[in-house]
């Protein structure tokens, strides 16, 4: 029924609708995009009047660069833990913040807050945390755990706490749009659950879960492509370190651009993360679909 | 979402909260801690005697709301069109701006900073401006297309009815509704361009036109680096977004409570 | 009402098009230099040593050329590039602006295509022998396709050791000379609270110093012949230098945690809130030993002490060969003026006056921040007050005149972006125990193979 009183407008013509946002957006990013395109095929480092053309051999050294499949590695492991994590603290966090609590206002807060601060400034200070000279040392050390914290400077913890950076700061994003979401779920279909004697997961599960689908969507989106553009917090805290345990594409395109001055062998590398992006997307949208 | 009715399950809800919370609260303190270290609240008044806070303020202020202007407007017309009208091609439209999504601020630099040296556009405010909206537009489309969706079309069937054009459909049925995504956008739009840090440090040079994320530049040479500073800094640029926050909060319960559905 | 719509929308964009098209599109730039040798306004780009120090180089400066307005405008050394280089393009906003040696952060190679030469310019200040009066290194890194790009302010050396003489006095310990009492040093620390010896492991450059210093005990002048491509980085003496570095790790020398720590800012005020007693940083650190600057080093870190005695000390001989007291330096920052200032002349007065003049100099001397390139002038030690002047001043004498005797032996000039980050990546490898001393001298070695 929906559907055939639907046809009636949707064949107005939306395009004027779009079209402003879509010539600004193109304009200026794809501008950007073709010219990356263009300097992935040279050799070239930014300040020569000759540029070499070098056809396709900056992506030939990028498939065989073990650094590259490293930061690969970093990424898909960054992605599902930050992910998952994340979205489901954010998600909880919306539906208790929805519910009758006190002080609701502060801790939408300090969840929030995180999300605004510059990495740049906080990095600091999460070096300091998470070293051997930072308070939660001294909390190990007052509990006589003899745990030492260096996670930090341990290849394989390294990571970790990266992500767990990433996840204190982007809950509170999460946080924000299943707010949102949730706030558009019809009150009566709730109570209509909650009559039918259905517990609160229950209600949670099967009502409020998929009627936030959208933002789950979206939220899986952006992270595959957050994921894969990861800078800040890896470069800012142990600078894709130690000895390139924590690199990323992001961190590893900063590094070969502009400090080493590969400008075209980073452009090369930008291409095959824009190439994943869209990847990624498609697989997102895909499963969107089919279910 | 939680129909909570015994006493015991609401304090139990509220220690869940208080707990996952505190992990979020720590570095926060710690933060705050740094930023008193040494001299105490005199970092501040230091951070403050720079002299540049004031017009730092105002052309972040002027930036943001540059950018938050072009998002909303394009965002909720675009989302609009996506959502709920008819286009040749509409996929293609759509997956060419998500691509756009795909790109790290990085690539961005070189190609702008030739661009915007040929046409002379450094050191103003439009240089940092369009590129920040532009980049954040992929995803706020994406927000306002996904929200627009769910707003049931009988809506803007009775509207038509009544003899509503397209753009008083959009107008007075689906832009107060979309209150509690708006409210996102502007929030989210608003962190991005009020962080800006890259854009601002290299399209905009003179010290009349720079950003309060340039402030902790004053506190960092080549072997000094004040941290107390920096934080204290870092605080003060915090406080407009979360008054900003908390504000469109308010905003959220408003749309939410309209029950403009019935 | 639809097509009201239309045009609207289609409005707006072409107004953004339009302004952005629009936005610029105006006269032409003429560059026209509006000032005199004695007046103009001078904006200063640099990233060191950072306010107030630069302010007080411009008070100087203005008691001989009043009339000369000059502006500091900092960036952070990790920035310069980057926020400069539109600068130097559009081609406003910068008159004169800090350089350094090779390809680094502002390196004179990068960016001397912007400046214009400065040989007439000193040549009027010192007379034609300008070379003899000024220290060699700072001409000669300085000099592009034969134009003098820059003019050099003072040289920063690398190689020592300072430590918190309070401290050990406090608990009665050695300061260390060869590796044991080293290892026995940072032992008796930790009992006490305190870590021994701390370093910013994370930050890759100072790493390259500690290793620096370590093959200079093993083989002096090794290094600097591997960078140079004369001796294999596979030779016996750098992997013997790898296995040594590795040991401050293993043997709890370097604190728990380093390669998670930068040196700037986390090492530093691990030192300057006294949590440590010795950290390994250069000439750049004498400045911290003036009152004032240590006052607010403190405060920086956080801490409500009171300014202590820091000394510097040589790099303990941790390879038993006797070889000891070696420094190596680069030109830290010159000055260059843009070739599209609208102040040329008034820039050049003041980069020649910072680089040259005996009063310019003489505060850089001073400040002990940097060795001066002139070489007639040297800290004026009745004006210079430290901290702890019966402790400290005849050490850091000591120290300043064999720094500048270190003849041949630069920091980082000779080592390109490449071998750099390679150098970072073993070093973290080695120590973090991923990858074997051999092997990172045969990573060392594939990278300059490739670079040449």
């Amino acid at each position: 029924m929906k559907k055939n009183k639907a046809s009636r407008f949707t064949r107005i013509n939306g395009l004027p609708w779009i079209l402003p946002a879509f010539v600004f957006v193109v304009g200026i990013i794809y501008y950007s995009i073709f010219y990356t395109f263009n300097l992935s095929a040279l050799d070239w480092n930014g300040l020569d009047p000759i540029q070499t053309r070098v056809g396709m051999s900056n992506y030939t050294k990028v498939l065989s660069d073990w650094i590259f499949w490293k930061a690969i590695k970093n990424t898909v492991v960054y992605f599902i833990f930050t992910f998952l994590i994340q979205n489901f603290l954010g998600f909880i966090f919306a539906a208790i913040l929805h519910s009758e609590v006190r002080f609701a206002t502060l801790h939408k807060c300090l969840i929030f807050i995180p999300t605004i601060l510059a990495p740049a400034t906080m990095a600091p200070v999460f070096r300091l945390l998470f070293s051997p000279q930072g308070i939660l040392q001294d909390i190990f050390n007052a509990l006589h755990l003899g745990i030492t914290v260096d996670w930090l400077a341990r290849p394989n913890s390294a990571l970790f706490i990266l992500m767990i950076v990433a996840i204190w700061e982007f809950t509170g994003m999460s946080f924000i749009l299943y707010y949102a979401a949730m706030s558009q779920i019809d009150r009566e279909m709730l109570e209509a659950s909650n009559l039918d004697g259905a517990g609160n997961f229950r209600t949670l599960l099967s009502i409020v879960l998929p009627n936030c689908k959208g933002t789950t969507v979206s939220l899986a989106m952006l992270g595959i492509i957050g994921a894969l553009k990861t800078f800040d917090i890896p470069y800012l805290i142990t600078t894709g370190g130690p000895n390139h345990a924590t690199e990323f594409l992001g961190t590893y395109i900063y590094r070969q651009g502009i400090r080493q001055s590969h400008l075209g062998y980073a452009a090369a590398i930008s291409v095959v993360l824009l190439v994943l992006a869209i990847c990624g997307a498609i697989l997102v949208n895909r499963m969107n679909k089919g279910d | 979402m939680f129909q909570i009715r015994s006493k015991k399950n609401k304090v139990v809800l509220q220690i869940v909260l208080l707990l996952l919370t505190i992990p979020y609260a720590i570095p926060l303190v710690q933060m705050f801690l740094g930023s008193i270290g040494g001299i105490g609240f005199l970092n501040y008044k230091a951070v403050w005697d720079t002299g540049v806070v004031p017009v730092y303020f105002r052309n972040s202020i002027i930036i943001s709301a540059g950018v938050i202007l072009l998002v909303y407007i394009f965002s909720m017309t675009a989302g609009f069109g996506f959502a709920k009208l008819h286009i040749f091609g509409k996929e293609v439209f759509f997956w060419l701006i998500l691509v756009a999504l795909t790109l790290p601020e990085v690539i961005l630099l070189s190609p702008l900073f030739v661009t915007f040296q040929k046409m002379h556009m450094f050191n103003t405010f439009w240089a940092v401006i369009l590129p920040i909206a532009a980049l954040q537009l992929p995803f706020t489309i994406l927000l306002a297309r996904n929200f627009d969706s769910g707003i049931p079309d009988e809506l803007m069937e009775a509207a038509r009815i009544d003899g509503a054009s397209v753009f008083s459909m959009f107008w007075y049925v689906i832009l107060p509704l979309t209150k509690p995504i708006a409210s996102s956008i502007i929030v989210l739009t608003l962190i991005n361009s009020w962080n800006a840090y890259l854009l601002p440090l290299l399209f905009l040079q003179s010290p009349q036109m720079q950003t309060v994320t340039l402030l902790p530049q004053y506190f960092q040479g080549e072997f000094t680096n004040d941290q107390t500073k920096i934080l204290a800094a870092a605080v003060l640029t915090a406080i407009p977004e979360i008054i900003a926050y908390l504000l469109m909060q308010k905003n959220f319960e408003k749309g939410m409570s309209a029950g403009a559905l019935k | 009402m639809k097509k009201r719509r239309i045009a609207a929308a289609g409005l707006v964009a072409v107004m953004v098009m339009m302004t952005t098209m629009l936005g610029g599109c105006g006269s032409s730039k003429e560059v026209e230099d509006t000032s005199s040798e004695t007046s103009g306004e001078v904006v200063w780009w640099g990233w060191t040593p950072g306010s107030p120090t630069n302010e007080e180089y411009i008070a100087e400066f203005n008691k001989e050329y009043p009339d000369i307005k000059v502006i500091w405008k900092q960036t952070s050394i990790d920035d310069y590039d980057a926020a400069i280089k539109p600068a130097l393009a559009n081609g406003e906003g910068v008159d004169a602006f800090e350089a350094s040696a090779g390809s680094g952060n502002g390196g004179i190679q990068v960016f001397g295509g912007q400046a214009i030469d400065l040989t007439d310019a000193v040549k009027e200040a010192l007379g034609d022998d300008y070379k003899d009066k000024l220290n060699e290194a700072s001409v000669t890194t300085m000099t592009v396709n034969g134009q003098l790009k820059g003019l050099g302010v003072g040289t920063v050396y690398s190689g020592n050791l300072w430590i918190n003489q309070d401290l050990f006095d406090k608990y009665n310990v050695k300061v260390p000379a060869d590796y044991d009492e080293w290892k026995e040093a940072c032992r008796v620390f930790k009992e006490n609270g305190i870590e021994g010896f701390v370093q910013g492991a994370g930050q890759g450059a100072f790493n390259m110093d500690t290793f620096h210093a370590i093959a200079d005990n093993v083989s002096p002048g090794t290094f600097t012949k591997a960078a140079r491509g004369e001796v294999e980085w596979t030779d016996d003496s750098i992997v013997k230098a790898l296995e040594l570095w590795k040991g401050l790790f293993d043997d709890g020398i370097m604190q728990e945690g380093a390669l998670g720590l930068q040196q700037y800012p986390d090492a530093n005020n691990l030192f300057m809130s006294q949590k440590a007693a010795m950290v390994m940083m250069g000439s750049w650190y004498t400045s911290n030993a003036l009152p004032d600057t240590m006052k607010a080093a403190i405060e920086s870190a956080s801490s409500t002490e009171e300014p202590f005695t820091m000394i510097p000390i040589d790099f303990p001989d941790i390879a038993g060969t006797g070889n000891t007291g070696s420094m190596f330096g680069d030109l830290d920052y010159s000055t260059a003026v843009s070739a599209t200032s609208k102040n040329i002349k008034a820039a050049t007065t003041f980069a020649v006056w910072l680089g040259t003049s005996q009063n310019g100099q003489q505060m850089i001397a001073d400040s002990l921040n940097v060795v001066p390139s002139l070489k007639s002038a040297t800290p004026d030690w009745d004006n210079v007050k430290l901290v702890n002047p019966e402790k400290q001043n005849e050490k850091i004498k000591e120290y300043i005149e064999n720094a500048m005797d270190s003849g041949d032996n630069p920091r980082f000039a000779g080592i390109n972006a490449d071998m750099n980050q390679t150098m970072m990546d073993v070093l973290a490898g080695v120590a973090g125990g991923t990858i074997t001393p051999k092997d990172g001298a045969v990573q060392l070695a594939a990278t300059q193979a490739d670079s040449e």
